[in-house]
């Protein structure tokens, strides 16, 4: 089933064009990968995914990007109730300096989606278990979020993202400035939550989108250049240029 | 290594040297620039802070005092004449001075001798009839002598002293009965004419009434306006335009700022003249821009990925810069304060200008009653011809400076302790 649907997109950042005429289908629960030299936009289409443009003032964007029924690239679009439903997760960990409890808790918060401390409490424990830190962080859920170290500052955000259950999570490069055991623990947290989350995630590595997409787009120049299956597009891509970038040839 | 790298390499090394020379002549500089500087005010305010009474004897005899009655209540006391034996008070240091000098006495302790000799009885109402030892505050230029300030070698024609008085002076000295104790009243007195009662309290709490004002209005509008610029208003001409002028703001001479109040505080909106509440107000023109630009600099100096975090999570822009920005730039912002309050607390001119300038012998005790400030009263005091005020100037500049000192330390520990360090 198709979650997200995008038909010709196209941004620009002031007169130069970032994104060109991009169309793709994100299915529901499962976990799409984009990759690509750098600045080929994929960050870009990301950041369309939850309206993370807006902030860029110079930034336009045009085109039709559908999650359900819903039009994203629209005016009219509550962008809170839309990030409520897509959550993100940076490239550098950048939790709260507020403590551990009130990093997850922030969201559901904001958002009144608790109506008790104990259930607020609940929430904050199931994200953190999700996100594979409870046991890590249970004993001193007051202290500062930041005081921790990269990998499980990273698993914080993630809990973070998640306290308010959206549909889907959007993930930039969220291993790049992490050590491969942290890599290793949070790729089996994104095939867990692949259960419940539609995910998107961003990415430099191309052994990570081998390991932990089901489908996998190539950007190049702003442009999509091939999106398919994983296994199809690492094994057997259609575009020449494709071929090149994974096997190491460019970029 | 060839001939000609070495000597390029020398060279290079003795560059480094002569510029560290040249840099720690520079402070080398600034440090003996500082510590004259202090010597000069130390070393003449000190005496400021010791105060020279003359001790006597006083008879309150009921009958010079004119109280008929025989139990007379603290009101009959009140009302009683004092005149007569604080005079008599005086005179009985020299009992063989010719009547019509016995000015020559009374000029030796300040004019406010017969008050005195009134509240002591007033304290202690059992005194009356008795003749006991009394101090009074002795005349500026007596107090001068006893400090040695005042030189005793110059012609009798010249001096404020005359021989005579140095003649009695030295006899109370001898017996012990000029006393020299810690000055507490000038730090409870007002201003006065007086060199020997002169003291800060009014343009001390002139300056605390004022520094509160500024900091009521400043305050508020500077963030509100900081977080505005910083966070809401589109980046456009007009909001550059702003910017700039915010800048202009913080350059403008201070005096100008006093022409403004002037003009428009008392003139258009007839607020009270001479008065904390204006002076505040001016002052936070002042301090406006200062606090602006500290508070926009520590907003700025968040991180955007804390924005981005929370603006990912849902929260609308209000509640990302109410929840997150703002809080974390607190600590710069609040330095910033400090240090545009310091500089409004050495403020002259644009007080002098809105009339904080006159003489006020009241302590003032709310913003809108007239008062003067610590530095307009050092510029007052500083036009003084009395010797007595010499000191007195000097003293006021160490109240400053503490005053000064102590809003800098609470800026610095704010910033060391609350800063958070990016990485």
């Amino acid at each position: 089933m198709t979650k997200i649907s995008a038909k010709n997109v196209n941004v620009f950042y002031g007169s130069k064009q970032a994104l060109f005429d991009v169309s793709l289908d994100i299915m529901d629960k499962e976990v799409t990968a984009l990759i690509g030299p750098s600045g080929c936009g994929k960050s870009t289409f990301l950041r369309c995914l939850n309206r993370m443009n807006d902030v860029i003032d110079i930034c336009k964007v045009e085109g039709s990007i559908k999650m359900d029924e819903l039009e994203l690239n629209s005016r009219k679009l509550d962008v809170v109730r839309l990030r409520e439903n897509v959550g993100m997760v940076f490239q550098k960990p950048n939790p709260f300096p507020k403590t551990i409890y009130e990093n997850v808790s922030y969201g559901p918060t904001i958002h009144g989606m608790a109506q008790s401390k104990s259930e607020l409490d609940q929430i904050v424990e199931m994200s953190l278990k999700k996100a594979a830190l409870w046991e890590e962080v249970k004993d001193r859920l007051d202290e500062i979020g930041t005081g921790l170290s990269g990998g499980q500052q990273q698993r914080l955000c993630i809990a973070r993202a998640i306290s308010v259950s959206p549909e889907v999570i959007l993930m930039d490069e969220p291993c790049s400035a992490l050590d491969p055991i942290a890599t290793a623990q949070i790729e089996e947290l994104i095939d867990d939550l692949k259960k419940e989350h539609t995910i998107v995630i961003v990415t430099h590595s191309m052994s990570q989108a081998a390991r932990v997409s089901q489908k996998t787009g190539f950007f190049h120049l702003g442009k999509l250049i091939e999106f398919g299956d994983t296994e199809k597009i690492f094994k057997n891509p259609d575009n020449q240029q494709t071929q090149d970038y994974i096997t190491g040839r460019f970029g | 290594m060839n001939e000609a790298k070495r000597k390029l390499l020398n060279k290079r090394y003795r560059a480094e040297a002569n510029f560290k020379l040249f840099g720690q002549i520079a402070i080398g500089l600034a440090l003996l620039f500082l510590a004259v500087f202090m010597y000069k005010i130390f070393s003449k305010g000190y005496t400021a802070f010791q105060k020279t009474w003359i001790v006597t004897e006083v008879h309150y005899d009921k009958e010079l005092m004119l109280i008929e009655t025989d139990n007379p209540s603290l009101e009959d006391l009140e009302n009683a004449d004092y005149y007569e034996i604080a005079y008599k008070a005086m005179t009985r240091l020299d009992p063989s001075l010719p009547e019509e000098d016995d000015r020559q006495l009374i000029q030796m302790v300040a004019f406010t001798y017969e008050q005195e000799v009134k509240n002591h009885l007033l304290k202690n109402p059992s005194l009356l009839g008795k003749i006991v030892p009394i101090r009074l505050t002795a005349s500026d230029d007596l107090d001068q002598v006893h400090k040695g300030n005042y030189p005793r070698d110059i012609p009798e024609e010249d001096r404020r002293v005359n021989d005579y008085q140095l003649k009695i002076y030295d006899m109370l000295n001898e017996r012990g009965d000029i006393l020299s104790k810690f000055n507490l009243s000038f730090f409870t007195n007002p201003d006065s004419r007086e060199a020997e009662l002169a003291g800060i309290a009014s343009s001390f709490m002139g300056t605390v009434f004022s520094i509160l004002v500024c900091l009521a209005f400043s305050f508020p509008i500077a963030v509100l306006a900081a977080i505005y610029l910083e966070e809401f208003a589109p980046k456009n001409k007009f909001t550059d335009f702003i910017e700039v002028n915010i800048n202009n703001l913080a350059a403008v001479p201070s005096i100008v700022f006093g022409l403004l109040g002037l003009g428009v505080l008392l003139a258009v909106f007839n607020l009270p003249r001479s008065t904390p509440l204006v002076g505040g107000i001016t002052l936070s023109l002042m301090t406006l821009p200062t606090i602006i630009i500290a508070a926009r600099a520590s907003l700025k100096a968040v991180p955007p990925s804390i924005r981005e975090a929370a603006l990912a999570m849902g929260a609308s822009n209000m509640q990302t810069t109410m929840h997150h920005t703002v809080p974390l730039s607190m600590p710069g912002t609040l330095s910033g304060t400090i240090i545009g309050l310091a500089q409004a607390l050495g403020e002259t001119a644009p007080l002098i200008l809105i009339g904080m300038v006159a003489f006020v012998n009241t302590i003032p005790g709310t913003p809108v009653d007239p008062a003067a400030s610590l530095p307009v009263q050092i510029y007052i005091w500083s036009e003084s011809a009395e010797r007595g005020f010499v000191e007195k100037v000097s003293a006021c500049i160490m109240v400053l400076l503490g005053f000064l000192i102590l809003m800098n330390l609470a800026a610095q520990i704010i910033r060391h302790k609350f800063e958070r360090k990016w990485n």
